[in-house]
């Protein structure tokens, strides 16, 4: 049993593929709900296997840890000059197969609720087949073992978040916000691809392996560099500053979506990278001191601006992106198992989160307006006691698993001397727990209900039980991290043996805790002054400081800047070398082979007078000529060839 | 019974080839232009004639048979086309059938 979980690796990677494949190909001859059941099983039986696996290698000592992950040949690859050969060969290591769990178990109940969800769409087959294919990229991301595969799974997530973006594509917002997305994940893509190059300049090899063990033989420099153009890929991955600006419009996607792509798995992957490139980090303390102050600056100014916005996605698009600068800070200070840890909780509640927003929006027929809502705890219990179970956990309240993944994080940073980044962290936890009690109270208090949409019944068993099943993991998922006893740090040890710090995870200071989880309970207690118990307050408070709700409410301005610092330069180049170069040189070619073909054609066609002698005079003068030609050769080589 | 050289086959040849096709471009009656391309074919054929037994060699007078038969289904479609033509316009002027004009 334990050989045939080895070996089914790749089994757990081809599955969502062939889930898609077989959607896309054979979905229109057969009933439109099989769609929605192939791309459930194709996923489910990656989780099996993905779950045997896990308890295949995790007990394993550490030497055979090592071994058993790096087994799965898949083929070769290419072969790069002087002597290096590219396989694609599978890895699952700990941290790898952490991230395979979230990804096929948070995934796999995220696909049983879009079968509710999504039940009445004209698109469903499209959708499962996207999703699918969203799974398999995500899986190769992780699985890979080198830079290249890694890269091609990153262009894949890149390309599936882009096609369920872009799902209501008779929607031109979330057309324009697919495209947006693509764009700013590309930029991404290129600085992988730059640190690839640069890696394989210095180190003649791109393989984990093969860069790892060798990065005491290249200077710091280099490796500095190596480490900044691979997270500038982290950095456009998981919307940190400053290409933040996709996610929140990213929200245009189905609620499903946005939970499993844009909430728990793809916008992590830059945690991913950055834990999975450790040694480099390690070695380049500058380029791991870059990731660390992103992290915590984006994660107090994310959390910022989800304090005013309305959107009930648009606020947890915020607070995703915060969350993600939590981990990214965590990672940044080499506190890998903390930054993976707080990946794992975060999974569980924001995927939650999304999707107990998703029933409050399907029965509200697609509003996401906060204002419109109010009142709904007591029409939708269910919707509310989950969202409200996420709420806790994200805000980090005891003994929900959010308290002990963030203070992991906070704890670690404190410890490794980043005292601004801490208060940074701290800020954004009490900004997080305001802003997170604030949306419940909008959307289940403050009154009665405000919106004109009808109220229908609670949704679907399809869509309750995965939300049900994600409300007990954000409550009991801290179990895995108990302070002083992680069994998290210890499942990923055999990942981070070498790294720069210690991977205890939680090491718990009972006055940080405490003190954090006072600033949380200060930011409930604040959101339930100024939005239920006297609702006044926070009109008074709009009113006084116009200025800087204004600018939270346009997200810091950044894409008005990015409009007149990119777009518009890049239109006006564009319509510049229109003018000036497109149609007078590049399409004048073109057009004067149009213009001598049809003026030559047109010369011949007079001769086409469509009178039959002059055809017969053209085919008399044809075989005169023929003759003439002949007897020319015919002369020229045997002189007199008749007799 | 003197030989008769093979010059004056091919001259002849050559007279009934003119012949034809100088029919061909110059007469407008269809009729009269399908009997000068049969001029023009037996022409070739009694060249191939004449050089087949010139040399004693038996293909060229095969060759005969075989342009024989592609004549006689030449002036059976064309004859076709000359009767369809005559039904619609009741006129078989080849210079008033000038539409195909392409």
């Amino acid at each position: 049993m334990a050989d045939f979980f080895l070996s089914a690796a790749p089994l757990i990677l081809f599955f969502p593929l062939i889930g898609a494949a077989t959607i896309a190909i054979f979905g229109q001859y057969v009933h439109r709900s099989a769609s929605g059941i192939i791309g459930c099983v194709s996923l489910g039986l990656s989780f099996l296997l993905t779950v045997g696996l896990a308890a295949v290698i995790l007990p394993l000592p550490v030497g055979q840890q090592i071994l058993y992950s790096h087994s799965h040949f898949i083929g070769y690859w290419a072969h790069l000059p002087p002597d290096l050969i590219i396989s694609f060969r599978l890895l699952v290591d700990p941290l790898a197969l952490l991230w395979m769990l979230i990804i096929t178990g948070v995934g796999l109940l995220i696909h049983i609720y879009s079968v509710g969800y999504m039940a009445e769409d004209k698109n469903y087959r499209t959708f499962f087949s996207y999703m699918n294919l969203f799974v398999f990229t995500m899986l190769l991301l992780v699985m890979a073992d080198n830079f290249l595969w890694l890269l091609i799974g990153w262009g894949g997530v890149g390309l599936a978040s882009y096609l369920l973006i872009g799902f209501y594509y008779d929607r031109p917002v979330a057309v324009l916000a697919a495209r947006k997305a693509l764009i700013m994940n590309v930029i991404g893509d290129v600085g992988i691809m730059i640190a690839i190059f640069l890696m394989y300049a210095h180190f003649g090899n791109i393989t984990y392996e093969g860069v790892f063990s060798h990065v005491g033989t290249v200077g710091a420099p280099a490796l500095t560099w190596i480490g900044i153009w691979l997270f500038v890929g982290a950095v456009a991955k998981s919307a940190q500053l400053p290409l933040q600006t996709w996610l929140p419009d990213a929200m245009e996607g189905p609620t499903p979506v946005s939970a499993l792509i844009h909430a728990a798995t793809m916008v992590t992957a830059g945690v991913y990278l950055v834990a999975r490139a450790h040694p480099i980090y390690d070695s380049a303390p500058v380029a791991a001191e870059i990731v660390a102050v992103v992290g915590g600056v984006t994660a107090l100014f994310a959390a910022t601006i989800g304090c005013v916005q309305y959107d009930i996605k648009r606020v947890l698009a915020y607070s995703t992106m915060s969350q993600i600068g939590y981990m990214i800070l965590a990672v940044g200070v080499g506190a890998y198992a903390a930054g993976a840890s707080h990946f794992m909780t975060h999974a569980f509640f924001k995927a939650l989160l999304f999707l107990s927003a998703g029933l409050v929006i399907h029965a509200l027929g697609g509003e996401q307006d906060i204002r419109k809502m109010g009142g709904l705890a007591a029409k939708l219990p269910f919707a509310f006691w989950t969202f409200a179970v996420g709420a806790v956990a994200i805000a980090g309240i005891f003994p929900f698993s959010g308290f002990f993944s963030k203070d992991a994080v906070l704890d670690a940073t404190l410890t490794s001397h980043h005292p601004y980044l801490f208060a940074c962290g701290v800020a954004a936890a009490g900004l997080t727990a305001f802003y997170m009690a604030r949306l419940v109270f909008l959307t289940f208090f403050t009154g009665a209900y405000r919106g004109e949409h009808e109220v229908h019944a609670e949704a679907a068993r399809t869509m309750t039980i995965p939300v049900a099943l994600l409300a007990v993991l954000s409550l009991v998922g801290g179990a895995l991290i108990l302070p002083r006893h992680d069994e998290l740090a210890i499942m990923l040890r055999s990942t981070f043996v070498d790294a720069r710090l210690p991977q205890n995870g939680n090491e718990f200071d009972l006055g940080l805790s405490f003190g954090v989880l006072l600033i949380a309970l200060a930011g409930i207690a604040l959101a339930w002054l100024a939005y239920e118990w006297r609702p006044a307050i926070a009109a008074a408070a709009k009113r006084t400081f116009s200025g800087a709700h204004a600018l939270l409410t346009n997200a810091y301005y950044f894409d008005v800047i990015y409009h007149w610092l990119f777009e518009r330069p890049t239109y006006a180049l564009a319509n510049a070398l229109l003018r000036l170069f497109e149609t007078d040189a590049v399409d004048a070619l073109p057009a004067f082979a149009v213009r001598l073909g049809s003026s030559l054609g047109g010369l011949s066609t007079r001769w086409e007078t469509g009178y039959l002698r002059r055809y017969g005079l053209t085919f008399v003068i044809g075989a005169a000529l023929l003759l003439f030609i002949y007897m020319l050769l015919a002369h020229g080589s045997s002189a007199g060839a008749l007799p | 019974m003197p030989q008769v050289p093979l010059n004056l086959y091919l001259e002849l040849s050559a007279v009934l080839f003119v012949i034809g096709a100088l029919g061909f471009l110059l007469r407008r009656n269809p009729i009269t232009m399908l009997m000068s391309i049969e001029l023009m074919w037996n022409a070739g054929n009694l060249a191939f004639i004449a050089f087949a037994r010139n040399f004693g060699d038996m293909s060229g007078q095969v060759f005969a048979f075989l342009v024989i038969t592609v004549a006689a289904a030449e002036a059976a479609i064309a004859l076709a086309i000359v009767v369809m033509v005559f039904r619609r316009r009741e006129n078989a002027d080849v210079d008033d059938i000038s539409v195909m004009r392409g």
